[in-house]
């Protein structure tokens, strides 16, 4: 497939806690993932092009990856996440870029 | 600039973030009621939890120069179903205001400081509602003009527009009321 025929991309890069500490890989995955389900359902984040590409676990930051036009509903569904299993989580957005190495 | 129901502190924004009981012109409405009789109110941000505002009030709102206010923390507070709920009907509100020309704001209205959002957040809350970019523009500056409004004292506005010359061949709204 050519490159135009693609989906348009953006990165977002977020920082992600958990009681006040970064998560760790596994649980971090775990929330994104059952909080982006459960926000857009199984065919809304096959169409968002969703992905988790990297996340840091020292440092609690991440990048995740979606569809161009439905930034801002990323954006949204990240701001939602107040808690996860019954602790404070937040999932801040702190930048969005066309590339990973803009962010 | 963002509206919080608690006192923040330096370091939580306090400059950005606007304490409800700093805002004379905010009024919560319970029931429709409660509503009704706060739209009657002059620059007043209405803030419905349920967003079941009749557009007949939103008209008054309209033309007494008021505001409806969407809050961030009433979606937090809400999880599944319900939350879903509450989105649609807040797009129902947001149609209504502009089938009536009322004014709407974007606010947190964070109860604690892991309430509060950025205005980054903010401006996605408002672009899934269905707002387009001048919408939000202008839903800033409504803000800034009724969140101003409240904080100044009432004769400080008199004076302020008494001061605009007429050369400028606009003058705002409120100055042409304080002229009659």
């Amino acid at each position: 497939m050519k490159p135009t025929e693609r989906f348009k991309r953006r990165y977002i890069s977020f920082s992600l806690s958990l009681s006040g500490k970064p998560p760790t890989y596994q649980e971090a995955k775990e929330m994104v993932h059952s909080h982006f389900l459960s926000f857009f359902g199984e065919s809304g984040v096959s169409s968002l092009a969703f992905k988790l590409v990297k996340y840091d676990v020292p440092s609690g930051r991440g990048i995740l990856r979606c569809e161009r036009s439905r930034a801002d509903e990323a954006i949204f569904c990240m701001a939602c996440l107040s808690s996860w299993k019954g602790a404070v989580a937040r999932l801040e957005p702190l930048s969005t870029s066309g590339t990973i190495k803009r962010l | 600039m963002d509206i919080v129901r608690f006192e923040p502190s330096s370091n939580e924004g306090a400059g950005r973030a606007l304490p409800v009981s700093s805002l004379s012109n905010f009024f919560d409405a319970g029931n429709a009621l409660a509503a009704k009789q706060a739209c009657r109110k002059k620059n007043a941000l209405l803030h419905a939890s349920s967003y079941d505002v009749e557009e007949g009030d939103l008209l008054e709102l309209a033309r007494a120069g008021g505001a409806l206010v969407f809050s961030l923390s009433d979606i937090l507070l809400e999880y599944g179903f319900r939350r879903a709920i509450l989105i649609s009907k807040m797009r129902l509100a947001l149609g209504a205001c502009r089938k009536r020309g009322t004014c709407f704001v974007f606010a947190t209205l964070a109860k604690d400081a892991s309430q509060v959002r950025s205005p980054r957040e903010l401006s996605a809350f408002a672009a899934v509602l269905g707002t387009t970019d001048v919408e939000r523009k202008e839903a800033e500056k409504n803000m800034a003009r009724l969140a101003g409004w409240a904080a100044k004292p009432k004769g400080h506005l008199q004076s302020a527009h008494a001061k605009v010359p007429s050369a400028l061949g606009t003058s705002p709204p409120s100055a042409k009321k304080v002229k009659k």
